[in-house]
């Protein structure tokens, strides 16, 4: 019972955050509320014994991402002039939630249809760092080794377009 | 508990998509795709709980990964952007087709 009151308020923060993420005005606005988003999302993942995950999204998508995308903001300092215009703003955001709401609708019927097992695993060890690392290491050796390449390549193309041009 | 994990995900995989098609600010769209990666690591998450199986986990943890490179790229390309245009409308940004117009 205690869960299923810290899902509901956990999820509750996390929609109404995102939708204020993408209804502000001003992209600090976003990128805050944004942070909150993350952080509630942290929290389910921990709800589910998810503790290296939790760990892995506060440090790297609430502290790392996000202050690098506040960074830029505040390196760009953007003032009201630069940002676009968005007059129709509320009208568009309507109109696309009414196209895309059938869908969700779809998907959540389906769900609901569906008969997805619910275990509720009562694991000790499950989602330790040891047990997220031993899967790492054995299973998923060839995705790591390949997404620590792609990390050099992204950095490097970074640098590179960032370097001014004559 | 799975059921009410997916809908959550679902529910945020949609806001996303909304705030992807519907703005034009392209930092506000760079973070509608990171809630859109968000939500899909969510519903890995709810599934790798619900089997007691890690491979999941670390399908997600490699997704944040991609994330974090994503948002390296995206970075530069907001300063190299903002440079030559000093805006951040998305529908400024078309000068892929034709480079001798400034």
């Amino acid at each position: 019972m205690q869960n299923e009151i810290l899902f509901a308020t956990l999820a509750l923060i996390a929609i109404v955050s995102s939708i204020v993420m993408i209804s502000a005005h001003r992209p600090i606005d976003s990128a805050l509320s944004f942070i909150v988003t993350l952080i509630s999302i942290a929290a389910l993942f921990a709800l589910v014994n998810a503790s290296f995950l939790f760990v892995v999204q506060i440090i790297i998508y609430a502290g790392a991402i996000l202050s690098l995308i506040l960074f830029i903001i505040m390196f760009l300092n953007i003032k009201d002039e630069n940002l676009p215009d968005e007059k129709h703003k509320n009208r568009w955001l309507l109109a696309t939630s009414l196209i895309i709401a059938p869908f969700s609708a779809i998907l959540i019927d389906l769900i609901l249809r569906s008969d997805i097992a619910v275990n509720g695993v009562s694991d000790a060890k499950f989602g330790t760092i040891k047990d997220v690392g031993l899967t790492l290491f054995s299973k998923w050796v060839l995705p790591f080794e390949l997404v620590s390449i792609l990390l050099l390549v992204a950095l490097v193309g970074a640098v590179t377009l960032s370097k001014r041009s004559e | 508990m799975l059921k009410a994990y997916m809908i959550l995900s679902i529910l945020l995989f949609s806001i996303g998509i909304v705030g992807l098609i519907s703005r034009r600010n392209i930092i506000v769209i760079y973070m509608s795709i990171e809630l859109l990666l968000n939500a899909v690591n969510l519903s890995l998450i709810a599934i790798s709980a619900d089997l007691a199986d890690s491979s999941a986990q670390v399908m997600s943890l490699i997704i944040i990964a991609i994330a974090a490179s994503e948002a390296a790229l995206f970075m530069s390309l907001f300063v190299v952007l903002f440079r030559n245009r000093a805006s951040l409308d998305a529908n400024l940004f078309d000068m892929l087709g034709n480079s001798n117009e400034r």
